[in-house]
């Protein structure tokens, strides 16, 4: 975060006003949309953007392969890309390898818990998208001293972190006890029908 | 001692004094309509114990949406799908476990991923949502016969919305339902070495009665108390499936309910006629499946399955998962429903038909369980199973299973009831397979119908 980067607000602007083809579906295996997009084409466009080169290996992780798996995360590297093609970054000529850091791990990583279009709509998310990607680039807000931009980063995420992590425990307490109370109750003696399938 | 002070003969121990467990409102008319029930000379031995478990507030939330049901018009068309989609699918994926953890909310109904029975027994919990009330849930067990069996959530209100699709498809045919306080209502029958039986009220019909029997005479005093008893109760609906009414037909009742209700596996025409000729009343063949309820009633008139849920959106999906258009077949494929401990999206039933839109609203034509199959006839040709369905339809037979061996030979299995119909029953495949075998069917439950061989079969 050493380096100076652009107004986070350009950037929070930038999210919220997305534009309907980076909310579009991503193309995942086995779902029938002609429309869908191929994220791993999408993603090398913007490589290309910055001026470098995707090998077609590095593409891989961007073919979405399985609804559960991939849908979220490749929903959030569509954002991610609206996102890097932004004049300013444009103007940084950024390296493949730091681009592909962050359209795929740093999108796996906010993508396990946040549904992708949170990150366009809610401000907060906005926020903490911003500042990560910024992070992850080696870059802070451009009003901000490096100690300010590490606070607010850490105050954001940190706490969003804290609630997915009591959020996922939660989650799977009540997974737990949904499969006992099912399982606890005589199958035929659940409550009248009138009709039996 | 029962409540009606007569010896419990008929129950396990301590069961008397447990009803309000399972029906919470009872009240005293209510208790003496259950020892109605259980203390009549002719009863069955009721071996089970359930109940409606609904709350008072629940009763009335009942008689609400019953009258919501009936006030329903069911007019979509996959031009324009019905209102409540979208809302249905922000609300689904932001409270549901297993679509919160495929990311946004889509835009298009067609951008979700179906899935399939498979998915619901792998893990169910994932598919219920975080406001649903595990205190009051409930399960409804199916094995079907897909090899995937299915424990699925429920709940008590849910078991009671089951009647109100029911009495739209009765309205269908002119059937108003009038019982009350002090009758038997419905009578639900199985036909099976062992089966679950049990007596309970219907509260939102002033308590009257409510019992599912078995027809098999293993689980009666005398095999003729069966038909003294169904007299003597004289339900005004009695709701079964294709092989306990056929048991039916064998017994020298004399009442004529208000109507028959068939569920669980395909109804030949043959079979419906014999009964509404012996019964005089109606036979309605409801399409219902244990995850989504009464999906559909038959209707010649209609010309198919007319659908009786107000909040169920049907497709038809081929292989791929892509709609096909109206009049084509394929998988049907639900989403909605009136199980808030499971709302569906876009899940595939497996079970295939056509949809047609008429001024009935959608229909389900040419509806058949399982994946449909084609079978090679005596003259190389290919036909499909719904060819041999509808070959079939004359005879009066409430199973059957037609499976086409490797060498291409065709067995037809016949319940033993249905055995004095192999004559005609050959004669009516001859034309496609020439001779057939008959053989006996022993199986007492739901069969694949279908079964081939042959590598080409599936399509």
């Amino acid at each position: 975060m050493n380096t100076l980067g652009p107004l986070l607000e350009i950037l929070t602007h930038r999210l919220a006003d997305t534009p309907v083809e980076f909310l579009a579906e991503p193309r995942i295996a086995g779902v029938a949309n002609a429309q869908a997009v191929a994220v791993a084409a999408l993603v090398n466009d913007i490589v290309l953007l910055h001026g470098a080169r995707a090998p077609a290996t590095s593409l891989q992780g961007f073919i979405g392969a399985q609804v559960k798996a991939d849908r979220n995360r490749l929903a959030l590297a569509m954002i991610l890309c609206w996102l890097l093609a932004d004049e300013w970054f444009i103007g940084q000529q950024l390296p493949q390898h730091d681009l592909l850091q962050v359209l795929g791990e740093a999108a796996r990583e906010l993508a396990a818990s946040t549904p992708a279009h949170q990150f366009t709509q809610d401000p907060e998310r906005r926020e903490e998208l911003a500042r990560i990607v910024l992070a992850r680039l080696g870059f802070r807000p451009r009003d901000e001293s490096v100690a300010q931009a590490t606070d607010r980063l850490s105050a954001i995420s940190g706490t969003e972190r804290r609630r997915l992590l009591e959020a996922s425990r939660l989650a799977e307490q009540r997974s737990r006890e949904i499969r006992e109370a099912l399982a606890k109750k005589a199958a035929e003696e659940s409550a009248d029908k009138w009709s039996r399938e | 001692m029962t409540l009606a002070g007569k010896p419990d003969v008929n129950l396990p121990g301590g069961a008397w004094a447990s009803d309000r467990d399972y029906c919470p409102t009872l009240t005293p008319a209510g208790a003496r309509m259950l020892a109605k029930l259980r203390s009549h000379p002719c009863a069955p031995w009721y071996r089970n114990r359930s109940g409606n478990k609904l709350l008072a507030g629940e009763v009335e939330a009942l008689r609400v949406y019953e009258q919501e049901v009936m006030d329903a018009v069911v007019a979509w068309s996959a031009a324009a799908p019905p209102s409540w989609l979208p809302d249905f699918l922000k609300v689904t994926y932001a409270t549901v476990p297993h679509y919160r953890a495929c990311g946004s909310p889509p835009s298009r109904l067609a951008d979700v991923a179906p899935i399939s029975r498979a998915e619901l027994a792998h893990d169910i919990a994932a598919f219920v949502p975080d406001d649903a009330d595990l205190a009051r849930m409930i399960n409804f067990q199916t094995t079907g016969t897909t090899g995937h069996p299915l424990l699925i959530a429920s709940h008590p209100l849910v078991a009671g919305r089951y009647r109100a699709f029911h009495k739209r498809a009765l309205r269908r045919f002119g059937v108003i339902l009038r019982h009350g306080a002090g009758q038997v209502g419905v009578m639900l029958l199985g036909h099976q070495r062992r089966c679950f039986t049990y007596v309970s009220v219907t509260p939102t019909m002033n308590e009257s009665g409510l019992a599912k029997i078995n027809l098999h005479p293993d689980d009666w005093r005398e095999p003729d108390d069966r038909a003294r008893y169904l007299d003597a109760m004289a339900p005004e609906l009695i709701a079964g499936d294709p092989i306990s009414f056929a048991e039916l037909l064998t017994l020298p009742m004399t009442h004529k309910p208000a109507a028959l209700l068939s569920v669980s596996m395909m109804l030949l025409p043959g079979m419906r006629a014999r009964l509404e000729q012996r019964f005089g009343c109606p036979v309605l063949d409801i399409y219902s499946l244990n995850e989504v309820g009464p999906v559909a009633v038959y209707d010649e008139r209609a010309g198919g399955h007319v659908l009786l849920q107000h909040r169920l959106y049907v497709e038809i999906l081929d292989s791929a998962g892509q709609p096909v258009p109206d009049g084509a077949r394929g998988e049907i494929t639900v989403t909605g429903g009136f199980n808030f401990c499971l709302p569906l999206v876009r899940y595939r039933t497996g079970d295939y038909a056509s949809l047609a839109h008429g001024p009935d609203g959608p229909v389900l034509a040419g509806l058949a369980g399982r994946s449909p199959l084609r079978y090679r006839t005596a003259q190389g040709q290919w036909i499909n199973n719904i060819d041999i369905t509808h070959a079939l339809k004359p005879l009066a037979i409430a199973l059957f299973g037609v499976h086409q061996h490797g060498d291409g030979s065709v067995a037809l299995r016949l319940a033993p009831g249905a055995m004095p119909q192999a004559d005609q029953a050959r004669a009516l495949l001859a034309p496609f397979f020439g001779v057939v075998t008959v053989e006996t069917l022993l199986a007492e439950d739901k069969i694949i119908q279908y079964t081939s061989d042959l590598r080409e079969a599936a399509v």
